[in-house]
């Protein structure tokens, strides 16, 4: 049985694609973790931020509990939530792929099939739609997206996010006048997750079409076999 | 002499491009409503103007219409968003619904190809 190799890098991706279970698991496990960070890290600094007063809270100096803990909470809301939507990423990803073993094993089988028809018979097989490629680089436009918001994630909430938060609310922050670094820096914070949340989502639409377009080569492969398989019938049963 | 025939086409690959497309459409409306009109106010509003004038915003300024506009519009564009993924996802199940009636009808075509197959055929040469 003779199958053609795929070109570079469609051979790679296609080489990976059995490996769907281990992605699927791996894409469980991140979400696992953004599940640990929410009760060990994100629930903690919330219970002790909300602790106590309004004044108390907002009044107290850099470098106290409660500005650690708000620093802490801002932390892991500028990251956790990209790392999730990495992990479902993943998940569609395990999809994808298993999606993509389905096709392969058909054609193969169809390969099979048609060469135990008599040569007189045979019709040659078509060679792959061109969907599979476009499926195979959507799911990996897809994850690089939320790896790259998920990277946008990590520079946030290392960098702009705790050098903002890690400030007195009532002392430093509130006063900051216009044109302040503190003024700008609020700019960000509060502004990011406008275009950073609906970006996930469409990373996500890169991995639905993916799915779809996946699912469009099984059921196109399938009907095609099943016309060459009328098509054998027929010229078979006219031949006598 | 059996009478096989291909499936039809399932009224379901129809459908489901327009669900695909809608998915695409909703999504993409979230994310430049988000990055064009969203993140500039966001950044404009909060950025640009200290606490106190925040706060001391009269009824008919624009800095009260910004407010309104950062706080009111996530509250339809995030469910738009996922109205979206739902397309998307409905795409998807009209896709698998489809899939039956084809291995029913490969089930069908395989039964009778056999036999000839056997008679006819029954050498693996490539």
């Amino acid at each position: 049985m003779k199958v053609n190799k795929s070109p570079f890098p469609y051979n790679m991706i296609e080489k990976m694609m059995p490996s769907f279970g281990r992605i699927a698991m791996m894409g469980w496990m991140i979400v696992l973790i953004a599940v640990l960070v929410g009760i060990f890290v994100l629930g903690p600094a919330q219970a002790t931020f909300f602790s106590d007063a309004k004044a108390v809270r907002e009044g107290a100096a850099a470098g106290s509990a409660f500005v650690q803990a708000n620093v802490s909470r801002h932390i892991a809301e500028a990251w956790v939530p990209q790392f999730k939507f990495f992990g479902l990423g993943l998940g569609l990803m395990a999809i994808v792929m298993a999606l993509g073993t389905i096709a392969q094993k058909l054609r193969e089988m169809g390969i099979v099939i048609t060469n135990h028809m008599p040569k007189d018979l045979r019709s040659s097989v078509p060679a792959p739609p061109k969907t599979v490629r476009v499926f195979q680089l959507s799911t990996l436009m897809g994850v690089m997206i939320l790896m790259g918001v998920l990277v946008i994630g990590i520079v946030l909430a290392t960098g702009v996010v705790p050098s903002y938060w890690n400030h007195s609310i009532a002392s430093e922050l509130n006063p900051a006048v216009v044109g302040s670094t503190l003024l700008t820096q609020l700019g960000v914070v509060a502004s990011f997750s406008k275009w950073l949340n609906p970006l996930r989502l469409f990373g996500m639409a890169f991995l639905f079409t993916g799915i779809t377009l996946a699912l469009t080569v099984i059921i196109g492969t399938l009907r095609l076999q099943a016309g060459l398989l009328v098509k054998f019938y027929q010229q078979a049963t006219t031949k006598g | 002499m059996n009478t096989i025939k291909p499936p039809v086409s399932p009224w379901q690959m129809k459908v489901f491009p327009f669900f695909t497309i809608l998915g695409w459409v909703f999504i993409s409306a979230a994310f430049i409503v988000g990055l064009f009109v969203l993140t500039p106010n966001t950044i404009s509003y909060l950025g640009g103007n200290a606490k106190a004038v925040r706060d001391a915003a009269e009824f008919g300024t624009p800095l009260l219409a910004q407010l309104k506009t950062i706080t009111a519009t996530p509250r339809w564009l995030e469910p738009l968003a996922f109205l979206g993924v739902a397309s998307f996802m409905v795409g998807i199940a009209l896709e698998f619904s489809s899939i039956p009636a084809i291995l029913k009808n490969r089930g069908e075509v395989m039964k009778v190809c056999f036999p000839l197959l056997r008679e006819h055929g029954g050498n693996n040469e490539s």
